[in-house]
């Protein structure tokens, strides 16, 4: 290998660590810890990014997260992050004002595969912040409903005040083409809603299992009890899609933090088929 | 209510055979509860079980002083009630229609006594509670993990 082959990728990465400024434009606290956020860039070129997709998220100063987007990926101008306030660096994403500068890398990894949902039934299981990486799904999908079966959406979450996009879920519930189900597993006096886990309302949810899509985000232990009573319900683990998280850094394939067995999830993930995963979600040491 | 049409939601009455499922038939009716309406209550009899046909029941645990804390809820096709299967046959939780619910109700007294004479029908049903018990420990058991505490 010459000098000059192994200085290509060298500036190559040296180019993809370089942020891109963004300004915060809204911020809409969806609850106690988690707010969304958008953002526009400075330079005025739009984000395109497929819906799975993430960015490496930089407050100024503090560091640096990967970050879900959750907005409309039909509206690339504007991107949107939904963020919970889990460490030093989202804790200051949550605290964000308008007008305050961010630096944005990506968007980065491998995204649902709608496009293989087509003309099948979709199932989409979310639990708590788990939502946010799967709202541009629905997005995506509600934008050219014609093209999918049966779709359907089912949430969990921790308590009634721990719901996010409160409003889609409304205004996806009112429609009469999906199917919604949302579950808490503490209620309150006011909530005449489900409780209990999500497994739980799958048997609601009509699919074929031998056309359908399942696509899963939140705990991996959530993920695990879904996959295996969507593969009661006959489904191939080969059609079930999960989101698997690690401590991503460079998110370009560099660095190898985020390595999950053979896979560095911020390349080959973070959305990756179950089928593949299922084995490792079983290994503590992983 | 055709119980047949429920014959393929319900967990209970699709393990049933013919015979036993014309049994449960003959000790059915139809119940509907308006929302907010209780269904039993903790400590009461448990001399009837029930199979949701639209709407929802919460189970709920009350005590002095504070609101009733809903624990679980059962929707179209869920057995609502196991403890009619087990002495001394009192409910643990007490059952409120969550919104407008229609169930089927059954005689649960004669389908013991059935199950007491008929060893086949006792394990159909035996098999069907058991399995429910077991469903609903393992959903309690990840409800207990707290998965989505944010830190």
């Amino acid at each position: 290998m010459t000098s000059a082959a192994r200085s290509e990728p060298a500036l190559g990465a040296a180019e993809a660590m370089l942020p891109r400024p963004f300004r915060v434009i809204s911020t809409h606290s969806e609850t106690q810890d988690t707010v969304t956020l958008e953002l526009e860039p400075e330079d005025g070129a739009a984000l395109s990014f497929l819906p799975g997709q993430f960015t490496m998220f930089y407050v100024f100063g503090i560091g640096e997260v990967p970050i879900s987007i959750s907005g409309d990926p039909l509206s690339p101008g504007t991107l949107v992050h939904t963020v919970r306030s889990v460490g030093a660096v989202t804790a200051a994403a949550v605290g964000l004002s308008v007008g305050d500068q961010v630096g944005i890398r990506g968007p980065y990894g491998v995204g649902w595969p709608v496009g293989a949902a087509e003309g099948k039934d979709l199932v989409v299981v979310a639990g708590g912040i788990g939502l946010a990486p799967l709202r541009p799904v629905v997005l995506d999908v509600l934008a050219r409903r014609d093209r999918f079966g049966v779709v359907s959406v089912v949430y969990g979450s921790r308590s009634p005040g721990d719901l996010l996009f409160e409003e889609d879920l409304h205004s996806w519930r009112s429609r009469f083409d999906m199917e919604v189900e949302v579950t808490v597993d503490r209620a309150n006096d006011s909530w005449l809603g489900d409780v209990g886990v999500v497994t739980g309302l799958l048997p609601r949810i009509a699919f074929d299992p031998t056309k359908t899509v399942a696509m899963l985000c939140g705990p991996e232990i959530m993920m695990k009890v879904v996959a295996s009573e969507l593969a009661l319900r006959a489904m191939s683990p080969e059609s079930v899609y999960v989101s698997v998280e690690r401590n991503m850094k460079c998110a370009i394939g560099f660095c190898g933090h985020c390595q999950f067995g053979p896979d560095f999830l911020c390349r080959d993930g973070p959305v990756l088929p179950y089928a593949q995963v299922a084995d490792r979600l079983r290994v503590p040491e992983l | 209510m055709n119980l047949q049409s429920l014959r393929e939601s319900s967990e209970l009455l699709k393990r049933l055979t013919n015979t036993e499922f014309d049994l449960f038939e003959s000790l059915s009716s139809e119940a509907h509860l308006v929302s907010g309406e209780i269904l039993f209550e903790e400590g009461g009899a448990a001399d009837a079980f029930y199979i949701v046909v639209k709407g929802k029941i919460g189970l709920e645990l009350t005590s002095p002083g504070r609101s009733p804390m809903a624990i679980q809820t059962l929707g179209p096709g869920e057995l609502v009630g196991v403890s009619w299967f087990f002495p001394p046959f009192r409910w643990n939780w007490r059952a409120r229609a969550f919104e407008d619910t229609t169930l089927i109700a059954f005689d649960a007294g004669e389908v013991r006594r059935q199950c007491g004479v008929n060893r086949d029908l006792a394990l159909d049903v035996l098999g069907v509670v058991a399995e429910e018990t077991a469903r609903r420990l393992h959903r309690t058991r990840i409800q207990l993990l707290d998965l989505y505490r944010s830190s």
